[in-house]
C-alpha cells in the first residue's frame, strides 16, 4: 500500500478530456473523506450559510426543525451566535414517527406552542416560520408545501393569524440533483414575496446571504442613479424585505439563486442578471461592460481596475515567484483562481477540489500555463494520507488548505461577506501580502 | 408538547456515540449517509477530529442509492477504499436513512465481507436515539466480533464508557487489543451508561464508578444537590458523599437508581425538577441554566459534551 494521496496533474487531466475525469477527483464514486470542505458542503446545515442559516436570512423569521435530533445537534454552533439566539427550535423525530408519519400532524401544534412561548418570554413574535426537515422526509416523500399550507390554515382566526409558514429542505440525499438544498432554500425564501408597483430605480442583488461589502459594483449602480439597491441581508423588517419585489431588475451573484430568479421573472416580472465572481481583472472588467450594456448604465471602472492590478504588481514584486496551494473551502471557485494567479505570474503547486466536469476549461487552461499543478479531491479517501512534506507553497488560500498545510501562511479567505468583482481581487493579493509580511516578521 | 425543544439544541445522537467508541480503533469507519451525518460527527461530536486523523467517511449517498437500495455500489466503495487504506476492520454505522430504508446490517456486512478480507462490523444506529445507546451497539458490535472467548493476555483494567461525549478531554480511549482481551481482564469499570450497558452484555462482575469524579468532588456542590449528567457521573458524587438526587437525559439503571433519582427526555421535567426539589445546588452543563433562568441556588457547571458540545 502506498499510503499516499491520489493526485493528477493539469496535463494529465487535459490529456484524458473533459470526458475522462478520473474517479478519484469526481464526487460520487467514492466514499467521502471528512475534510473541512467536505463537511461544510456535504452538510447543507454544517457551517457558512447553509440552508439554517440561509432559511432565517429572511428578517422576522424563525426556525422549527422537524427531524431526528442528529439533524439538529450541530445547530448549537449556530444557535450560539447572538443573530440567532431564540430563533431556532426543534420537533423532534422518534422511531414511531418515522412508520407513522405523526411527526407531520404535531407540527400545527408545535408552531402554536413556540409562538406561545416567544410571546410569554416578552419576545417578538415573527412574521414567518420556516420548517426545516431533512433526508428522512425526503425519503418518505412528505408533501411539505401541503403540511406548511395546514399550518398556516391552524393559525387562521387566531392571534397569529398571518403568520407564513413555509419549507426549507435540508435533504444532503439531493445534493447534485435538479434542485440542490442551497438552491431550493433560496426559492422558498423569494417565494415569499408578492407582486408590488415596480421603481425603475431599484435593483436587488440576490445569491449572497451577507452583503457585499464595499464593493465598486454598488457604487456603479448608485452612479447610475440606481436609488434602492437590496440585498436580504441588508433589510432589517420583513417590510424591507417585501419591498424586494419593487425591483427593476436583479443581479444574481450565484448561480445557486438563479433558479430563484427564474421564479421571480415569472411571477414578479423581475428580470434578471447574472454576474460570475472571478479573479481575472480582465473577465471582470468583460462583465462590467455587458452589465453596463444590458442594464443601459453607464460603468466606467478604469479607475478600481487599476487599484485591483496595482495590488497584484505589488504582491508580484514583493514576491515575485510566489506559490499558492489553493483549496475550495474559499469564496473563490478554486480552479478560476488559481488559473488567474498564474496568469497574474503566480505559481499553483496544488489545488483540492472536486473537478466537477463544468471547471474542466480552467484546468485544460491552466494545464497549458502550469502543466505540472496537483489537482487533488477533498472527497477522496487518500487524502487521509495527504503530506504537506512535497508541496512547494510558500501560501495558502482557502480553509481546507490550511487544514492540509497547517504551517504555511493561509488566508482562508471564506468570511460571510461575499468579496466581488476588483475589490475581491484587491482584497485578496493585500491579505496574502499581509500573511507573508507577517510571516517574516 | 413531546419532543419539542424551545430552549436545548439537541444531545448527541447514537451515531456520535457508535464513532466515538470507533474512532481510536484503527477501523474504516463508513457512517451511511449523505454526509450531513459525517459532517455533525467530525465537525461537531467529535473532539479528537481536529487534532488526529481517524478513517471516518461518509458513505457519499444520494437520493437514488437510497431510494434503490443501492448496496452494491456501496460495499464496491468500501472495497475501493480498503484497497488504498489500512485498517483492520471495517465499521458501518447506521443514521436516519438506512433506518427509514431498512438496510438490513447483517447482509450489508456479508455483501462487503465478500468484497474484502478483514472483518466488517455493522453498528445499528438511526440518529433518533441517544449517544449512549449508540455507544452500548458499538461496544456490543465489537465484543461480539473480536472478544476472545480465552485471552492470551490478561489485562489488570479495562474502563468501558470513558468516551468524549460524556468526558470530553479527560476520555480514555480503549484500543482493538483492549476488545480482544476484555473477558480475561482482571477489573472492568463502567465509567458511564453505556460501560454499564457492556458490562452487562458481557455478564461480567463491575465496578460502576467514574474515575474523573472519583473522590474528588468539584468545588462548589453544597446541600442538597440535583447532579443532571451521565447516571455514573451522579452515582460516583453520591458515593463520595454528595446529597444528591441524580436527573439524566440518556438512562438510569437499577444498579444506579436510588429514590428520588429520574430519566427524563423533556425540557420541561428538568424545570419541574429544579422548580419542585428545593435544591441549594444544581450541579449541571451550564447550557441548561437558560431552561431555569429563575433559579436562584448554587450552579456548579458540570460540563457534557453530549449536551452542550463544549470540552
Amino acid at each position: 500500500m502506498k499510503h499516499e494521496a491520489v493526485f493528477f496533474t493539469a496535463e494529465e487531466i487535459l490529456k484524458r478530456g473533459k470526458a475522462g475525469i478520473p474517479d478519484e477527483l469526481l464526487s460520487g464514486k467514492n466514499l467521502v473523506y471528512s475534510s473541512p470542505a467536505t463537511l461544510a458542503y456535504n452538510s447543507p446545515g454544517a457551517e457558512g450559510f447553509g440552508v439554517k442559516r440561509a432559511g432565517l436570512s429572511v428578517p422576522e423569521s424563525v426556525m422549527l426543525i422537524v427531524a431526528p435530533g442528529c439533524c439538529g445537534r450541530n445547530t448549537s454552533l449556530i444557535s450560539s451566535m447572538p443573530e440567532y439566539k431564540n430563533r431556532f427550535f426543534y420537533l423532534e423525530m422518534s422511531e414511531p414517527d418515522l412508520v407513522t408519519g405523526r411527526h407531520l400532524n404535531k407540527i400545527p401544534d408545535a408552531i402554536k406552542e413556540v409562538l406561545a412561548f416567544l410571546k410569554d418570554n416578552g419576545k417578538k413574535v415573527p412574521k414567518v416560520v420556516m420548517i426545516c426537515i431533512t433526508c428522512v422526509d425526503a425519503l418518505l416523500g412528505t408533501d411539505m408545501d401541503r403540511v406548511c399550507r395546514k399550518a398556516e390554515d391552524a393559525l387562521t382566526g387566531g392571534e397569529y393569524e398571518g403568520i407564513k409558514v413555509r419549507p426549507c429542505y435540508m435533504y444532503a440525499l439531493t445534493r447534485e440533483g435538479r434542485r440542490p438544498p442551497m438552491v431550493h432554500v433560496r426559492q422558498t425564501i423569494y417565494s415569499l414575496l408578492e407582486p408590488m408597483e415596480k421603481d425603475p430605480r431599484s435593483v436587488n442583488i440576490i445569491g449572497g446571504f451577507a452583503p457585499l461589502e464595499n464593493t465598486e459594483l454598488i457604487t456603479y449602480l448608485k452612479s447610475a442613479g440606481i436609488r434602492n439597491i437590496r440585498q436580504i441581508s441588508t433589510c432589517k423588517t420583513f417590510e424591507e424585505f417585501l419591498d424586494m419585489a419593487r425591483a427593476n431588475f436583479n443581479i444574481v451573484i450565484d448561480p445557486e439563486a438563479r433558479a430563484a430568479a427564474e421564479d421571480m421573472n415569472k411571477n414578479l416580472n423581475i428580470p434578471y442578471i447574472e454576474l460570475t465572481r472571478v479573479y481575472s481583472t480582465d473577465k471582470i472588467s468583460s462583465q462590467y461592460k455587458a452589465l453596463a450594456s444590458v442594464a443601459g448604465i453607464d460603468i466606467i471602472d478604469s479607475e478600481e481596475k487599476a487599484e485591483a492590478d496595482e495590488a497584484v504588481n505589488k504582491l508580484k514584486a514583493a514576491y515575485p515567484d510566489l506559490t499558492f496551494n489553493i483549496g475550495e473551502c474559499t469564496n473563490a471557485n478554486a480552479f478560476e483562481l488559481a488559473l488567474s494567479l498564474v496568469r497574474m505570474g503566480f505559481k499553483v503547486d496544488e489545488i483540492y477540489a472536486t473537478l466537477a466536469p463544468e471547471n474542466f476549461v480552467y484546468v485544460k487552461n491552466l494545464a497549458l500555463l502550469s502543466p505540472d499543478t496537483k489537482i487533488f479531491c477533498n472527497m477522496e479517501p487518500t487524502m487521509l494520507y495527504y503530506k504537506i512534506s512535497s508541496s512547494k507553497a510558500q501560501v495558502t488560500i482557502g480553509k481546507d488548505a490550511k487544514f492540509y498545510c497547517p504551517d504555511i501562511p493561509n488566508i482562508a479567505w471564506n468570511q460571510d461577506t461575499r468579496p466581488f468583482g476588483y475589490q475581491g481581487v484587491r482584497d485578496l493579493m493585500n491579505k496574502v501580502f499581509e500573511a507573508l509580511k507577517e510571516a517574516e516578521a | 408538547m413531546k419532543g419539542l425543544r424551545k430552549v436545548l439544541t439537541p444531545f448527541a445522537p447514537d451515531q456520535s456515540g457508535a464513532s466515538g467508541v470507533l474512532y481510536s480503533m484503527g477501523a474504516l469507519i463508513v457512517i451511511i449517509d449523505a454526509g450531513g451525518c459525517t459532517g455533525n460527527v467530525c465537525g461537531f461530536d467529535e473532539p479528537r477530529w481536529h487534532d488526529t486523523r481517524s478513517a471516518v467517511f461518509s458513505a457519499g449517498l444520494r437520493d437514488m442509492d437510497a431510494i434503490l437500495g443501492r448496496d452494491e455500489l456501496l460495499a464496491s466503495k468500501i472495497k475501493s477504499a480498503c484497497e488504498r487504506i489500512d485498517t483492520a476492520f471495517v465499521a458501518v454505522v447506521g443514521t436516519p436513512v438506512p433506518a427509514t430504508i431498512g438496510t438490513d446490517y447483517k447482509a450489508l456486512k456479508r455483501l462487503i465481507e465478500n468484497k474484502i478480507d478483514i472483518p466488517v462490523v455493522p453498528v445499528i444506529s438511526n440518529g433518533m436515539k441517544l449517544y449512549n445507546e449508540g455507544e452500548k451497539e458499538a461496544y456490543k458490535a465489537l465484543i461480539d466480533e473480536f472478544a476472545d472467548e480465552t485471552p492470551a493476555v490478561a489485562k489488570d483494567q479495562i474502563v468501558l464508557g470513558m468516551t468524549p461525549l460524556t468526558y470530553g478531554k479527560e476520555h480514555i480511549d480503549i484500543t482493538l487489543d483492549d476488545i480482544k482481551n476484555i473477558r480475561g481482564a482482571k477489573t472492568l469499570i463502567a465509567a458511564s451508561s453505556s460501560g454499564i450497558d457492556a458490562c452487562e452484555y458481557l455478564g461480567r462482575d463491575f465496578e460502576i464508578v467514574s474515575p474523573v469524579y472519583k473522590d474528588n468532588i468539584p468545588e462548589g456542590i453544597t446541600g442538597k444537590t440535583l447532579v443532571c449528567h451521565d447516571e455514573v457521573v451522579g452515582k460516583t458524587l453520591r458515593d463520595a458523599g454528595v446529597d444528591c438526587d441524580i436527573v439524566t437525559f440518556f438512562k438510569l439503571h437499577d444498579a444506579v437508581k436510588k429514590d428520588g433519582d429520574r430519566k427524563i427526555t423533556e425540557e420541561d421535567e428538568f424545570i419541574a425538577m429544579v422548580r419542585d426539589g428545593g435544591y441549594d445546588t444544581i450541579a449541571a452543563d451550564i447550557c441548561l441554566k437558560d431552561l431555569v433562568p429563575d433559579y436562584k441556588g448554587n450552579w456548579v457547571d458540570l460540563k457534557c459534551f453530549a449536551i452542550s458540545g463544549r470540552t
